[in-house]
């Protein structure tokens, strides 16, 4: 029985060590940017190309969900507007041209400042034209590693298509950083990478346990160096420190909140401005998300005696570069590995690319799995299109159908 | 020890207007009262309630109030509050069990909620973002015309040639019919594109969640024929309109409350 004197939510002890992680990544940027060894990249780039070649990534995306944390999302959304973009515009884009143009004003006076910017278009469209922007501020580079969506299998003039992109992003990232490959280099990245993403989908399938281990917030904060910092060997360590108290939780039925009673599943990322008021709201009434698509996409392995062509495959085959029926069965899929009673979709006006067809995916995820489902509309970081009472009566009517 | 009351309260604060049922257990409605919401949702609910227990001479104090609406978790004396969604659908359920899909339009939004066999909600759409195909679409349209919100149905339901409306957005609509009105035509024709776009609207919103009969309408708009007749088309479908379509949400409180006591 659950002690009710307890918080309804409980934090991981790994958080402390995730900050440390974070530190050294924000460092090592800095570092890399006065060595003139810096880019910018997307979070669905093949980032250990660069990495075996000597440059260190910086995350533009993962900025954004700082400055939504940090609850400045409309301050810097607000310089990008001042200089001309749409409201419309994506809000990481916004945050990030934001905070070029603005940085004593910015979190952390905004990211080191890049030497080239790598964009890979399988998370969506608007990377390339936001980094162009980018490129004007800072002078930088752009690279655009183009991976055509696919609708069903890759077939095998896609592959090479994608194949042809890697070869020349190492020709670019060669002249551009006066650097070369050693394919023996990015074998050992990409083991890196393989062993932290392999430990990171373990302590993400221990949530089939019930009580779930860990609930949305904590995945979302622990992705935080897969996402960054896949292929360095530091972050092996954090994910393996994750992985036992995750085990630990599990061997010793602790949940990750204190009274777990309706499962639910996640779609799409989260609002980073009350990431934890959010979820640990829900918590306090008995509700867990065990599983969500978004941490659920860094998964697979660079291995093989053909690395460029693994590469090529692995990150064309993202979610976000698939069609709706890939997302319907991903879905369908999870709440059915997971034991899941429902599922709360976040419409997030900035993402096109995620949230296109969610209306359609809801209907078919009824069908498909028989829970129920709803869709709740808002931003990721601009919090003034986020309306409490609005996104509460829905949520609350979904909890409702349970009762 | 004191009996079990033989009624239950439900309130209902919408955003434009907050509604009390007193409800038997036998099922029958003791007393109802309706008052706008105003800039603060506890006193109109504390009103209401007032109101309703001098007039029904009853201590509903006693008894259990389910509150509902957008001010819902604003009435401290309920001992539950639920969302509009579940309480609109119990209400129809009570009203007429053969009702399989409700369209409730309110002030601030519109909902659209499938009802199963038991009287609960098994899909909903809200359309909460955007004033169009809400009753406050209507108070817009009416100001500009310049005739009060209970004329605009009426003069509507005159038209044979309704005019064109094609904006979704409540602001863009506005100087639609503005240009009409520039352009000469009859305010009839023009109320009558003012209803005929949100019916659409609505109607687009029902498909979302998929048309099944009978189909009710809740809400003040309700009362509104010329809504009616432009949603009946839109949607091909008869519509079952309660006799007090405001109440229903506040009703489906009350209900809920009977299993309570």
């Amino acid at each position: 029985m659950a002690d009710k004197t307890e918080k309804a939510y409980r934090a991981l002890e790994s958080q402390t060590h995730l900050q440390q992680v974070m530190f050294r990544y924000m460092l090592e940027g800095q570092h890399a940017s006065e060595e003139g060894k810096l880019a910018w990249v997307t979070s669905g780039f093949p980032v250990e190309i660069p990495l075996a070649m000597g440059v260190t990534p910086s995350y533009p995306e993962q900025y954004g969900a700082v400055v939504g944390s940090q609850k400045v999302g409309p301050d810097l959304c607000g310089y990008a507007e001042e200089l001309g973009y749409s409201q419309e515009l994506c809000s990481y884009a916004r945050s990030s041209i934001g905070s070029t143009h603005r940085p004593d004003n910015s979190p952390m006076e905004g990211l080191p400042t890049p030497q080239a910017l790598l964009a890979c278009n399988n998370i969506c469209g608007t990377v390339l034209r936001w980094y162009d922007a980018i490129s004007e501020m800072t002078d930088a580079p752009v690279f655009l590693l183009d991976t055509p969506p696919i609708d069903a299998e890759q077939a095998p003039h896609h592959i090479e298509y994608v194949q042809r992109g890697i070869e020349r992003l190492v020709e670019f990232i060669s002249t551009t950083f006066d650097t070369s490959m050693e394919l023996e280099h990015l074998r050992s990245v990409a083991k890196n990478s393989t062993t932290a993403i392999d430990l990171w989908t373990k302590s993400l399938q221990a949530c089939k346990n019930k009580p779930s281990p860990l609930n949305c917030a904590d995945r979302f904060l622990t992705m935080a160096p897969v996402v960054a910092l896949r292929g360095s060997d530091y972050i092996i360590e954090f994910y393996q420190t994750l992985y036992d108290e995750v085990k630990d939780r599990v061997e010793q039925g602790i949940g990750a909140i204190r009274d777990e009673k309706i499962r639910l599943l996640w779609d799409n990322i989260p609002p980073w401005f009350q990431i934890f008021r959010f979820f640990n709201g829900l918590a306090k009434r008995g509700v867990v998300f065990p599983a969500d698509t978004y941490t659920h996409a860094w998964q697979g392995s660079i291995e093989g005696t053909d690395l460029y062509r693994n590469v090529a495959e692995l990150y064309s085959n993202v979610y976000l570069n698939k069609g709706l029926d890939a997302k319907v069965e991903k879905m369908c899929q999870l709440i059915r590995d997971y034991d899941l009673d429902g599922f709360i979709m976040f419409s997030v006006r900035s993402c096109k690319r995620y949230s296109l067809g969610q209306l359609v995916s809801k209907e078919l995820v009824t069908e498909e799995t028989g829970v129920p489902g709803v869709i709740i509309e808002g931003d990721m970081v601009d919090s003034r299109a986020f309306n409490d009472a609005q996104i509460q009566t829905r949520v609350d009517a979904l909890l409702e159908m349970f009762a | 020890m004191s009996e079990t009351p033989s009624y239950t309260v439900g309130i209902d604060v919408g955003s434009t207007t907050t509604k009390g049922v007193v409800l038997s257990t036998d099922g029958m409605i003791i007393t109802k009262r309706i008052r706008a919401t105003g800039s603060s949702a506890s006193d109109a609910a504390q009103d209401v309630f007032q109101i309703m227990t001098q007039e029904s001479g009853l201590p509903l104090l006693d008894t259990i109030t389910i509150s509902t609406g957008y001010g819902r978790r604003q009435v401290d004396f309920a001992e539950k509050f639920l969302t509009e969604i579940t309480c609109h659908c119990v209400g129809i359920h009570h009203l007429n069990p053969s009702i399989r899909l409700v369209i409730d339009i309110g002030g601030q939004d519109s909902k659209v909620i499938r009802v199963n066999e038991h009287g609960k909600p098994s899909d909903f759409e809200l359309n909460d973002k955007c004033s169009a195909g809400t009753g406050r679409f209507l108070e817009v349209m009416a100001g500009v015309l310049g005739v009060t919100i209970d004329m605009l149905g009426s003069i509507a339901l005159e038209s044979n040639n309704p005019s064109t409306i094609s904006s979704t957005c409540t602001v863009f609509a506005e100087s639609e019919v503005v240009g009409h009105i520039g352009s000469g035509e009859s305010a009839s024709d023009i109320a009558a594109g003012i209803h005929q776009s949100m019916a659409s609207k609505v109607g687009t919103l029902a498909r979302r969640v998929g048309l099944v009969s009978p189909v009710a309408l809740t809400g003040g708009v309700a009362l509104n024929q010329a809504f009616q007749h432009h949603l009946a088309a839109d949607i091909g479908s008869d519509l079952w309109i309660p006799e007090h379509p405001q109440f229903t949400g506040a009703l489906g409180a009350a209900v809920i409350a009977q299993s309570k006591l």
